[in-house]
């Protein structure tokens, strides 16, 4: 059993106390920060990105990683207790997680969606561990233009499904790969777009595109909405403990969540949202209390945990294996790794044996470490709910500062940090969405590189991208996909203007 | 040039609907996006495109330049038509947050890190009428304090609290 023996290596790593102690830090401050409503897990990465760059690669990796899925476990307990989502794909939890704290079942509902994340989180350890090396072993035949189809198929399909539309979505990706030609040109040591500023020699740091994109535009964004604050469901002990039904009807939606969760975070492009919504909507047809769906619960917030946290964990399967990062904090992953010099890909498996099997050990002994410390913990939580969010946003807008500031001693970066989250906030309240962006601009210089090989390699042909077997599969996946996002763009948008005529007919007058 | 709405009966209070609620904010950003193209083609042409073997410095700008330029004109005719929901802005908090940050660059090497992060509280804070002057000035010196604590005396980073004590 190889891969055994490669986890329990894992395990050894992840057990010195260094490493455990970072785990231990990452799970709490991304519970702590996705427990704040309305700020992800994106913001919460970016937020501790800096500290990360004075660790070593592997502790800073299972520091992101538990920062990553306790802001994921974290934002659920603001959907329950609030009813505002911490990150997106709580809001799917939020739908039955609400009903119950409404009818005084928050504890439970807390309580299952902690047991329901742990059974996600092991059942997507268990898929990254026997499906990456034989995925590694598959990618390690990969030639340039194999791996610019990949992420070519990478990027299309993060950007083509997005809110605003598959047409500024992919705008955005672009926008983002032009991002990130700016400074010196690796190839030629040429510089470009620097203006003149010699900060930006070295390009723009990914911890002032994240910070910007997501901590400043979410920030902004989200004390309007909180400004009420301290509006949360009051949390009964005495009715805190799932009953023996309910434990009954843990471990069916468990099993289904995590798998379906599993499956769709290794996809490219899709993420934690839409396997939490994938496995409720398939929830309410399969489940044995259908009936009671929408109106609390407990298989209903199981569901969509146990498929967000699986999908969180399996998200690294594309991530480490291929170097293209299937969702927006896997590209903060990527990025991270690229600053420690490691190139994410086939041969990490090879060359970093004790930093991937590390990882995947951590996941277990993260995801222990969120239940110990979240059961007890709710309460606490709790509590920090009913902080009101004016004594919190202006802290955070400071930590954000600091982080920024803190990467090069340098005024320079919380300016273009300004600058960057004042544009995302002008994008965001015109859909146009800042994640693709974001992997945009980690994958531009990959891209790039990898077009300039194929090209060399095959004398300046074009068709060396179609002529290739695996590459032109994956184009013509990739096509389909921007095909198939800006048909439905335009379907949904007919849609929506039949509506409004429809009651502009209906109602003359108005 | 994007076609005129058909001028039947039927669709003419559907074309009133769909103007209603136009905001021209979709346009604005596809012609920025063009205009960022258009930036990113020319710099592209002169850091030199190279040769399809040898692609230049300023290919990979141009073509992703090239690339963005048609999408922002569809961008552009798809929001001719206007029916993009906007989420409303909150532009006090937009200027709270974006002066903060200001505040913070402009003074945290001039003043040190206590005073910058002091002014930064205030300053982000000033949207929240619920919390009077004194209050942001109280969370002001104790985020300050903390930050003196957690990054100068705990992590060590190598900001001074004060600039010019």
């Amino acid at each position: 059993m190889d891969i055994l023996t490669s986890f329990g290596h894992g395990l050894l790593v992840v057990l010195e106390p260094a490493n455990l102690m970072y785990c231990f830090i990452g799970v709490f401050l991304g519970t702590f920060i996705g427990v704040l409503p309305g700020i992800g897990s994106m913001a919460a990465i970016a937020m501790i990105l800096p500290l990360t760059f004075y660790l070593d690669p592997t502790p800073a990796l299972v520091m992101i990683a538990g920062v990553f899925y306790g802001a994921e476990y974290g934002g659920s307990t603001a959907s329950i207790l609030m009813n505002v989502p911490g990150t997106p794909a709580a809001s799917i939890t939020a739908i039955e997680g609400y009903q119950l704290a409404k009818n005084g079942r928050a504890g439970v509902a807390l309580f299952s969606t902690a047991i329901a994340s742990f059974g996600g989180g092991m059942i997507g350890m268990v898929v990254i561990a026997v499906l990456s090396p034989s995925l590694a072993k598959l990618a390690l035949s990969f030639g340039p233009p194999e791996y610019f189809a990949v992420i070519l198929l990478g990027l299309i399909a993060a950007s083509a499904v997005s809110n605003g539309g598959a047409l500024k979505g992919i705008a955005m990706v672009v926008t983002g790969l032009m991002l990130g030609t700016i400074g010196v040109d690796l190839t030629t040591g040429e510089l470009r777009f620097t203006m003149g500023i010699p900060e930006l020699r070295d390009g723009v740091n990914i911890v002032v595109v994240a910070m910007g994109l997501f901590g400043v535009t979410e920030l902004i964004a989200s004390i309007r909405s909180n400004s009420g604050g301290g509006a949360a469901q009051k949390l009964d002990y005495n009715n805190f403990y799932p009953t023996k039904e309910d434990w009954k009807s843990l471990p069916g939606p468990i099993l289904r969540g995590g798998a379906i969760g599993s499956f769709i975070g290794a996809l490219p492009g899709t993420g934690q949202t839409i396997a939490a919504a994938l496995a409720y909507a398939l929830e309410k047809r399969v489940s044995p209390q259908r009936a009671k769906f929408g109106t609390g619960v407990v298989p209903g917030v199981a569901v969509p945990e146990a498929a967000n946290n699986s999908a969180t964990q399996t998200a690294f399967i594309p991530t480490l294996t291929l170097g293209v990062p299937g969702s927006p904090p896997m590209a903060i992953v990527i990025g991270a790794l690229m600053i420690y010099g490691i190139t994410p890909g086939p041969r990490l498996l090879v060359e970093e044996p004790d930093m991937f099997w590390g990882l995947v050990a951590s996941f277990l002994v993260g995801n222990i470490m969120l239940l110990v410390l979240n059961l007890p913990l709710i309460g606490m939580w709790v509590r920090l709910l009913r902080i009101p969010y004016k004594y919190m946003y202006p802290t955070i807008i400071v930590l954000i500062c600091m982080g920024v500031y803190s990467l090069n001693n340098n005024v320079f970066d919380v300016w273009l940090t300004l600058v960057i989250g004042a544009a995302g906030y002008v994008m965001r309240l015109y859909r146009f969405e800042p994640a693709p962006l974001l992997l945009g601009f980690v994958l531009g210089p990959l891209m790039e590189e990898q077009l300039r090989r194929s090209m060399l390699l095959s004398r300046g042909d074009p068709m060396v991208f179609l002529e290739r077997p695996i590459s032109a599969t994956l184009i013509g996946i990739t096509f389909a996909i921007a095909v198939y996002g800006i048909y439905s763009t335009h379907r949904n948008r007919r849609l929506a203007r039949m509506a409004a005529e429809q009651t502009q007919l209906e109602e003359p007058n108005s | 040039m994007t076609p005129e709405p058909e001028k039947s009966g039927i669709t003419e209070p559907s074309v009133a609907a769909a103007r209603l609620g136009h905001s021209w904010g979709g346009e604005v950003g596809g012609l920025l996006l063009l205009a960022l193209s258009a930036i990113f083609m020319i710099g592209g042409v002169r850091l030199g495109l190279g040769v399809p073997t040898r692609l230049g410095t300023g290919a990979f700008p141009f073509l992703t330049g090239l690339v963005l330029a048609i999408l922002a004109v569809f961008i552009c005719i798809e929001e001719r038509r206007g029916d993009t929901e906007v989420e409303s802005p909150d532009w006090i908090a937009f200027l709270a947050i974006c002066g903060a940050l200001a505040v913070f660059a402009t003074t945290a090497n001039r003043l040190g890190l206590v005073p910058a992060t002091f002014l930064t509280i205030v300053v982000a804070s000033l949207p929240d009428r619920s919390l009077p002057m004194r209050g942001k000035a109280i969370l002001g010196v104790i985020v300050s304090l903390a930050c003196w604590g957690l990054f100068i005396e705990l992590l060590n980073l190598p900001f001074k609290p004060f600039v010019g004590l």
